[in-house]
């Protein structure tokens, strides 16, 4: 039973695996030299450790007297410390060349979360608010319909990674602005399917307007270099 | 010279984790032995939808959904009963659990030094473990392991919503 959460990263992983794969077949990472496989991981390692840690310290428990309850990840992680963390990793990682770095990780990060949410139906907890609608599942026999509300997150997450993807190799964006609309759709999929969730105490929802008004300004920023040095676009 | 604020650092990090105190029972009751019987007639003759957690204060898991089962006893305290079954401990070990973790929750503590309860209800002898109840005692879910908050939430909106059919 416990082990389900490791599903639900497995399919996150793959997620991940599976689209810089895609990428890197098709030359979309070819200006980044970096190790966007190993930053990847790395930064889902270090985001999950701090949000554990945030989440216990908001639990009220203490990680230096319960240090091994650090690692019962299923008990919660706060997602906004996660996220900020596992960012602030991928820019530290990829300093050398940042923009490259976080645009070629922008598709696979989205299809790792779209796998990670896939990952409910490894878990059970696919299910969410109650609804009419015919696409209904009940949680229980008997049990009224409910959305199927990671399932549409997951779906979600996958189509907007291989539109971001197929952007990156057709249009050529300006630098950056691939990872600031990834940020602003994984805040904005979030947000929009978090009346779907039941929850205690209503979400990080502040988190997914952040996320959303970061990447709105990453992307603002990354139009004007753009247009100030319109070479460095140019293939 | 770089070392010697890491092993400052190291040194107050450990004396913290070594010095943390014993923790004050004086306001926790000693929790009322209970039985199969007994808990099964409680269940039975409530009006509310009811989560029951079986817990130990040896069992680590336990420690970790201590405090979204407290946040969830605090959120839905009027619309369904919180019952804990503390199982296989000592009333002092409850109790200092208890005083850390669930000091003002409007959970009904229980203590069942056997452990003889959750396999009456249908469980295992593992902890943690939590069983979700309809108005009535209809049992909706049983939740094996470390409960996550989504699944908490979930979980309570199901017998919410049997209730209210």
């Amino acid at each position: 039973m416990e082990f389900t959460l490791l599903f639900a990263a497995f399919f996150g992983v793959a997620g991940l695996w599976l689209m810089l794969r895609w990428e890197a077949a098709r030359g979309n990472a070819a200006d980044c030299a970096a190790d966007l496989w190993e930053i990847a991981i790395t930064a889902a390692v270090v985001g999950v450790f701090i949000g554990r840690l945030a989440a216990m310290i908001g639990d009220g428990v203490n990680p230096i007297t319960n240090p091994a309850d650090i690692l019962i990840v299923r008990a919660g992680v706060a997602t906004g410390w996660a996220s900020a963390a596992a960012l602030v990793t991928v820019a530290w990682l990829g300093r050398k060349e940042l923009w490259p770095a976080m645009d070629g990780l922008a598709p696979a990060a989205l299809a790792a979360l779209g796998g990670w949410h896939a990952g409910c139906l490894a878990r059970a907890t696919c299910l969410g608010t109650t609804t009419d609608l015919p696409w209904g599942v009940a949680q229980s026999p008997g049990g009224p319909g409910r959305h199927p509300v990671e399932i549409y997150a997951a779906v979600l997450f996958l189509v907007v990674a291989i539109a971001v993807a197929l952007w990156k190799a057709r249009g050529r964006p300006a630098a950056g602005l691939p990872a600031a609309i990834a940020l602003i759709a994984a805040g904005g999929i979030r947000l929009t399917t978090e009346p779907f969730r039941p929850s205690l105490g209503g979400g990080p929802v502040w988190w997914y307007l952040a996320a959303i008004a970061i990447g709105a300004i990453g992307g603002v920023v990354a139009v004007r270099l753009r247009r100030r040095r319109p070479s460095d676009s140019q293939p | 010279m770089r070392r010697i604020p890491v092993l400052v650092a190291s040194l107050a990090l450990v004396t913290a984790a070594c010095s943390a105190g014993t923790v004050d029972v004086s306001g926790i009751p000693e929790l009322e032995a209970t039985s199969p019987d007994a808990v099964q007639s409680l269940l039975d003759t409530t009006t509310l939808p009811t989560v029951v957690n079986v817990w130990a204060s040896w069992c680590i898991p336990c420690r970790s959904e201590a405090p979204l089962l407290d946040r969830a006893a605090a959120e839905f305290a009027d619309r369904v009963r919180f019952i804990g079954i503390n199982v296989r401990d000592s009333q002092s070990g409850a109790r200092e659990f208890i005083a850390e973790f669930f000091p003002d929750a409007a959970i009904e503590h229980l203590f069942d030094r056997n452990g003889v309860v959750p396999p009456s209800l249908g469980g295992s002898g593992a902890v943690p473990l939590t069983f979700f109840y309809a108005p009535g005692g209809e049992l909706v879910r049983l939740h094996s392991g470390v409960l996550d908050e989504r699944t908490l939430a979930l979980e309570i909106d199901e017998i919410l919503s049997r209730a209210s059919s």
